[in-house]
């Protein structure tokens, strides 16, 4: 993690970790591109139903927290394999694993209800965009459940993870920390400004 | 790892962490449900509470605070981008090139 772990590197980063830093960098351009977009057509007078006609903030809001807390499990799962924890850090996978699906499904059923009451990603081009940025968002979320459940899988399987697998875990840390940034900003922009 | 752990934070610092940012989840939910009382500090309000969380989350989970200046800059010229481009798209907006 910090600089003087890898002093065989060139860079004095590990080369994977560093790739996967240079990853997340495109992934902020990527969804900056998304939100910038949403925002031209934010507050703009449109046909038809707008988000504000349909959404649930409580309901979000929920949503919100539990996948801030999935953060929290995640960070966990990296502690418990740092200290060489394997149950904790199999226990703590599954629990962020299990939270991001719970968001996933809130997210599903919120789409849902938004089609039923007439918000859909034809409404109008403002509806197009909001679909566009939370849709990649949730596509994000479902890759970082699927990549936990393998790494769960792989721990189970063998009965720990080893430290190469630890710095698997690291990766899909970060990805999953980053999914959870992108949210919080998300939250902000989308739902209450 | 045993020499990197040393920098990071326990797991009960982590859970505290966790409950900061679940409170000032909390603020940002009341601030929405109070716009009409506190008027147009609300959506400031939110975004200075927003980048909070962001910095919490991206500095103390992900670690970065403990990271290689090299990690720091990438991931500051990627933000650097996207705000730079938002800020362009944002001005051609605002002088109605768009509509």
């Amino acid at each position: 993690m910090s600089d003087h772990g890898y002093p065989h590197e060139p860079t004095g980063v590990e080369t994977r970790k560093l790739g996967m830093w240079v990853f997340l960098s495109t992934e902020i351009l990527f969804f900056g591109t998304l939100i910038t977009t949403y925002l031209i057509f934010k507050g703009r007078n449109f046909d038809g139903l707008r988000l504000e006609d349909v959404y649930d903030i409580p309901f979000t809001s929920v949503s919100s927290f539990i996948l801030l807390m999935s953060s929290l499990t995640m960070v966990l799962a990296h502690n418990a394999i740092e200290n060489s924890d394997k149950e904790r850090t199999n226990i703590w996978l599954l629990a962020t694993a299990a939270l991001g699906a719970v968001f996933l499904a809130g997210q599903i059923y919120e789409f849902t209800e938004f089609y039923h009451k007439g918000f859909t990603l034809t409404t109008n081009i403002y509806g197009s965009t909001f679909y566009v940025l939370t849709g990649f968002h949730g596509a994000h979320v479902f890759i970082g459940v699927v990549l936990l459940i393998i790494l769960w899988g792989v721990g189970v399987r063998q009965k720990g993870l080893s430290l190469n697998e630890g710095m698997n875990l690291e990766f899909i840390a970060l990805y999953w920390h980053f999914v959870d940034i992108v949210w919080i900003v998300l939250f902000t922009v989308v739902y209450l400004i | 790892m045993k020499e990197r752990e040393n920098h990071h934070p326990t797991p009960k610092q982590y859970v505290q962490i966790a409950i900061i940012l679940g409170i000032l989840t909390a603020i940002e939910v009341a601030l929405y449900y109070t716009e009409e009382v506190v008027g147009v500090f609300t959506d400031p309000l939110l975004i200075i509470l927003a980048i909070s969380k962001f910095i919490v989350v991206v500095g103390w989970f992900m670690h970065l605070r403990f990271e290689n200046k090299l990690v720091n800059r990438f991931f500051a010229g990627g933000m650097i981008l996207a705000l730079v481009l938002f800020a362009i798209v944002m001005i051609e907006r605002a002088s109605g090139n768009f509509f």
